[in-house]
C-alpha cells in the first residue's frame, strides 16, 4: 500500500505554474528524497502535500485517503521547516507537545509523549530550555521531535539540514537515516544537496522546472541518469558532456550507435589521463582536495573535460596528457531532448 | 571600542547641538522652572513668593483635584487597554492582502490624521443628543425619541457617566498609530509558525492565544506603556473642546485640564506646577510598574 501518491498534480503561484502534472508514489515506510536546483518546485511538492498550497489539477492521496480538498490539519502529516519554525516563547517540551495540545490531548499524556519523542531524537535533556538557548543542531532535533510526536502518516522535511554546518550536517544526515529505519515512517525529504540525497534516500525524485525528471534508487540515478540534466546535477564536479562524433572515442566494445548526433557523458572519475591512444589534451588547472585532484583539461578540439586523479599522480599545469574513457563508463544522450539514449 | 578621537567627538557635539539646545530650552529648563514654581505662589503679576509645601498640602485637600485624579486614573485604566485591543483586533483583521483592505486601513488611520481641535468639534456634533448622528442611529426602530429597548438614548454631554464614556469613545478612534505599529508587528511574524499551526490543526482561537498573542506581547506591552504616558494628553482636547470639564460635578475634568484651568484661567501658577509634578510622578510610577511587568515577561519567555 502506498504512503503517498501525487497523481498529475499541478500547482501555481499567482499566474506562474510551478508544478506540471507531477506523478509521484511513495511506498509506506519509504524515504523519498526530492532533489533539484532552487526554483525547481521541490518545496512546492511538500506544501501541496501538506495542503499549504492548493493544487490546480490532480489529486493527493495520503495512506490511501484522497486529501486533495482537506485542510492541512486534517491530512495527518508532520512537517519540519527549513527554519524549524519553533515557537520562541515556548519551552522545548511545549514546542514538541504543541500539536498534541491544540488537538486536546490531556496535558499529562502530551508531556509524556513529548518526552518520549525527545528521547527518540536525543534531545530529552533540553526539554526545559527555550529555542533561543539552543544551537542549530539542537533546534533541528527539537523540530524532528515535534514532527515525531503525533505519529503522522507522512513526514515532510523541507531542507532540514541546510542551516547546519558541514560536519553537523553529515552527522544529522546519518542520524536521520537511522531514525527513519527505526520508526519505519513514510518520509519525503526535500534537498538541493545531491550528496544528502544519495546518502539518505530509498529513492530519489529529481525535479527540474516543476517536472519530475527521473525517479529511482540512488544507484539508478547515479549509474543510469535518465537525462543529461540528471547526469550533470548529480555528481560533483558535474559529468563531462561532449559531442559523441569522434571528439573522444571511448575504448572497449562500442554499442550500436544510430545515425544521429548524440552527446557522450562520463564522470570525472572515469577519465584516465595516460592512455597511449587517448585524445590529446592540455591541463588548464589542477585542484587538489586531500587525496583527490581534479584536473581541468581542454581537448585538442577545444572541448573542456574534468578528470579526477589521485593527488599523488596529478599532472602539472600546462602538461600534455592523453585522455581516455571506457564505453562501460559512458552515457549517451539525445542532445535536443537531453533524454538518455538506450541502444 | 576605541575612543572616538577629538575631531569626531567635536563633529558629534556639533550635530547634536540643535537637539540639545531644544531639549534644554524647551524641556529641561521649563521642567526645572515648574519644579521651582511648585513651591511658590505665583500669579504672573506679583513676583513668586515662597510657599513651601503649601501647594501640595492644598492639593490633598482640594476636592476638584481629587476628582480630576480619579477621572484620569479611570480613563487610563479603561481607555488604554481598549485602545490597544481595538488596534490589535483591527490589525489582525487587516494584515492580509485582500480586496478592500487598503481602503479599510486608510479608514482606520483617518481619524488620527484629523487635527485635534477639528476632531473635537466633529464629536461635538456627533454627540448632540437631539440631532447628532449617534443618537439618531440609536433611536432607529424606537418610538417617541427612545431606543428600540424603550430607553432614553445617552445624554452624551449632560450626563456625567455618558460624558466620561464619550471621552473614552473619542480616544478610541485615534489609535491609528498603535494600529500601524501592530500591523507592522503582525506582518513581521514568521509565516512558517502559522503554517505549522495549520498543519497541527490549531483553531483560530488557539493560534491567537498560543502563537500570535505571545509573539506580539512585547510590542503590545510597549504600546500600552506609550498609551499610558500619552493618556494624559488624549483627554485634554476632548475635555477642553467638547465637554469643557463638565457636566457638573467636574465629570470630565482630568488632570491635564485641571492644570490648564488652574494655571491659565485662575492664574495660580504655583498650584498648577505642583499638580503637574504630581501628574508626572504618577505617570512615572505607572510606567515603572508596566516596565517591571514587561521585564518579568521577557525573563520568562525570551531569555
Amino acid at each position: 500500500m502506498s504512503g503517498l501518491i501525487l497523481d498529475g498534480v499541478s500547482a501555481a503561484y499567482r499566474d506562474t505554474t510551478v508544478l506540471h502534472e507531477v506523478d509521484l508514489t511513495v511506498a509506506r515506510g519509504e524515504l523519498l528524497v526530492v532533489l533539484g536546483p532552487s526554483g525547481a518546485g521541490k518545496s512546492t511538492v511538500l506544501r501541496v502535500v501538506a495542503g499549504l498550497e492548493p493544487v490546480t489539477a490532480g489529486r493527493v492521496l495520503i495512506a490511501g485517503r484522497d486529501v486533495t480538498d482537506l485542510r492541512p490539519g486534517l491530512r495527518n502529516v508532520s512537517m519540519v521547516f527549513q527554519s524549524y519554525a519553533l515557537f520562541p516563547h515556548l519551552s522545548v517540551a511545549e514546542n514538541i507537545a504543541f500539536g498534541l495540545e491544540v488537538r486536546d490531548t490531556p496535558r499529562r499524556e502530551a508531556r509524556q509523549r513529548a518526552h518520549a519523542a525527545a528521547e527518540t531524537v536525543g534531545c530529552a535533556g533540553l526539554l526545559d530550555r527555550r529555542p533561543g538557548q539552543l544551537s542549530g543542531g539542537e533546534r533541528q532535533r527539537v523540530a524532528l521531535a515535534r514532527a515525531l510526536v503525533r505519529e503522522p502518516d507522512v513526514f515532510l522535511l523541507d531542507e532540514p539540514l541546510s542551516n547546519l554546518d558541514l560536519s553537523l550536517r553529515a552527522e544529522m544526515r546519518s542520524e536521520l537515516r537511522a531514525l527513519h529505519d527505526r520508526i519505519g515512517a513514510t518520509m519525503v525529504h526535500v534537498t538541493h544537496d545531491q550528496t544528502e540525497a544519495l546518502v539518505l534516500a530509498d529513492r530519489i525524485a529529481v525535479l527540474r522546472d516543476g517536472r519530475v525528471e527521473q525517479v529511482g534508487t540512488p544507484d539508478e540515478i547515479w549509474r543510469t541518469p535518465a537525462s543529461s540534466f540528471v547526469a550533470r546535477f548529480v555528481g560533483s564536479p558535474a559529468m563531462n558532456l561532449l559531442p559523441a562524433d569522434g571528439v573522444l572515442r571511448p575504448t572497449g566494445d562500442a554499442p550500436a550507435l544510430p545515425d544521429e548526433p548524440l552527446e557522450l557523458g562520463f564522470r570525472p572519475e572515469a577519465v584516465t589521463l595516460d592512455a597511449v591512444d587517448g585524445a590529446p589534451a592540455t591541463v588548464d588547472r589542477v585542484e587538489v582536495i586531500g587525496e583527490d585532484a581534479y584536473a581541468y583539461l581542454t581537448l585538442a578540439t577545444g572541448h573542456p573535460v574534468v578528470a579526477r586523479v589521485p593527488a599523488a599522480r596529478r599532472p602539472d599545469r600546462a602538461a600534455a596528457v592523453r585522455v581516455a574513457v571506457r564505453w562501460a563508463d559512458a552515457h549517451l544522450f539525445h542532445p535536443a531532448t537531453g533524454h538518455r539514449f538506450v541502444p | 571600542m576605541t575612543r572616538p578621537d577629538t575631531r569626531s567627538r567635536r563633529q558629534l557635539a556639533l550635530m547634536l547641538a540643535p537637539y540639545l539646545v531644544g531639549l534644554v530650552g524647551l524641556v529641561l529648563l521649563p521642567a526645572l522652572v515648574t519644579l521651582a514654581l511648585a513651591f511658590t505662589e505665583y500669579d504672573l503679576l506679583r513676583p513668586p513668593s515662597w510657599a513651601g509645601l503649601d501647594n501640595f498640602v492644598g492639593l490633598t485637600e482640594d476636592p476638584i483635584f481629587r476628582v480630576a485624579l480619579l477621572n484620569s486614573v479611570v480613563f487610563a485604566l479603561v481607555a488604554v487597554p481598549l485602545r490597544v485591543l481595538l488596534a490589535l483586533g483591527l490589525a489582525l483583521l487587516l494584515h492580509r492582502r485582500a480586496v478592500g483592505v487598503g481602503t479599510a486601513r486608510t479608514t482606520v488611520l483617518l481619524p488620527t490624521a484629523v487635527p485635534e481641535i477639528a476632531y473635537g468639534l466633529l464629536w461635538l456634533w456627533l454627540f448632540n443628543p437631539l440631532y447628532g448622528p449617534i443618537n439618531q442611529l440609536l433611536r432607529i426602530g424606537g418610538e417617541h425619541g427612545l431606543t428600540v429597548l424603550g430607553r432614553t438614548p445617552p445624554q452624551w454631554l449632560t450626563d456625567p457617566t455618558s460624558a466620561r464614556a464619550g471621552i473614552i469613545l473619542m480616544s478610541l478612534f485615534t489609535m491609528g498609530e498603535t494600529f500601524v505599529v501592530l500591523l507592522a508587528a503582525r506582518r513581521a511574524l514568521p509565516r512558517d509558525v502559522y503554517e505549522l499551526a495549520a498543519i497541527e490543526d490549531a483553531t483560530g482561537w488557539d493560534v491567537f492565544r498560543r502563537v500570535t498573542l505571545p509573539l506580539m506581547a512585547p510590542v503590545l506591552a510597549l504600546l500600552a506603556v506609550r498609551d499610558a504616558i500619552a493618556s494624559l494628553h488624549f483627554t485634554f482636547v476632548p475635555a477642553f473642546v467638547v465637554t469643557d470639564g463638565g457636566p457638573p460635578p467636574y465629570s470630565t475634568t482630568y488632570l491635564s485640564l485641571f492644570v490648564y484651568q488652574t494655571g491659565f484661567e485662575y492664574l495660580r501658577y504655583g498650584y498648577a506646577a505642583a499638580a503637574t509634578l504630581v501628574m508626572m510622578v504618577l505617570t512615572l510610577a505607572a510606567v515603572l510598574v508596566q516596565w517591571r511587568l514587561i521585564r518579568r515577561y521577557r525573563g520568562r519567555y525570551l531569555s
